[in-house]
């Protein structure tokens, strides 16, 4: 299973608006293009999942993460604040890139925990978050995410 | 592309129970699931022990805002299943896998009412 594999162009935004928390965690969720009501019920869910501590890994990367019964499959998708966000993350330092991975409570093939350990292991890879400031299409991401085997 | 049709409307207790559902899942997870509390614990420097308690005040806040006779039968359902909501799929209820009537299952403004499985009397969530 390729990370590359679960990200599409509609689902990466190169220039977050929002600049609050829940702002751009719903600017994520509308990446997805669920209806209106599995969206108020996702980012209540991904809301007390940062109630529990902040998604935010460090490095100008953010990892906001749940299961929920409004998606069928596991979906994925990127945004990316240039300037920055305030999202507490755990060095304090604003947040740069959001991985938004949102899983079914029940997978056959469960991928949730691998995907999240190999969007967390991409991420941390130290000259991503400089990569991923310097793509300028969506298209660039996923040939990022293909040059790394991610 | 997002659905252009205006959102079907949901029972307010369908959204409560799906919260409440999606909660207890969190709270399985870390609870029973160790590769996920692990996650939690050296990814996101989250104390597991902490979350299970702030999920569990959620959770119960939650179960306290459903109605007398949603609890009661939550309370039915909740000790044996891990689900108690279920999605319906393509017709099918995944929680036992039996068809639902298309009266239940393929009307677009299906989750307007609150419906339980006649098989496994589960809640149920039909995915349009």
């Amino acid at each position: 299973m390729k990370l590359r594999d679960l990200f599409t162009p509609d689902t990466v935004k190169l220039e977050i608006d929002s600049d609050s928390k829940d702002e751009i965690l719903k600017e994520l969720i509308e990446l997805l293009e669920l209806d209106d009501k599995s969206e108020a019920i996702l980012f209540k869910t991904l809301k007390r999942r940062e109630n529990l501590g902040s998604t935010g890994i460090g490095k100008g990367i953010a990892i906001p993460h749940c299961r929920s019964l409004v998606v069928e499959e596991t979906r994925l998708a990127y945004g990316r604040k240039s300037n920055g966000a305030e999202f507490q993350a755990i060095d304090g330092e604003p947040v740069h890139h959001f991985f938004l991975i949102v899983a079914p409570p029940l997978e056959v093939s469960n991928q949730y925990l691998p995907i999240l350990g190999k969007i967390a292991q991409f991420a941390k890879d130290p000259d991503i978050p400089e990569k991923l400031l310097q793509i300028d299409s969506p298209d660039a991401f996923l040939t990022l995410l293909e040059e790394r085997g991610a | 592309m997002k659905p252009s049709s205006p959102t079907p409307p949901m029972h307010p207790q369908l959204m409560i129970l799906l919260e409440l559902q999606d909660l207890r899942a969190k709270y399985r997870e870390l609870e029973r699931d160790e590769a996920s509390a692990a996650v939690e614990r050296e990814v996101f420097n989250v104390d597991p022990d902490e979350a299970l308690t702030g999920l569990g005040e959620a959770i119960e806040k939650l179960e306290n805002s459903l109605s007398a006779p949603v609890r009661a039968r939550y309370d039915r359902i909740s000790p044996n299943r891990d689900r108690v909501v279920v999605p319906v799929l393509r017709g099918v209820c995944y929680g036992c896998f039996v068809s639902i009537p298309t009266a239940t299952a393929g009307d677009q403004e299906v989750n307007q009412v609150l419906q339980g499985c006649e098989s496994c009397g589960s809640f149920i969530y039909v995915v349009t």
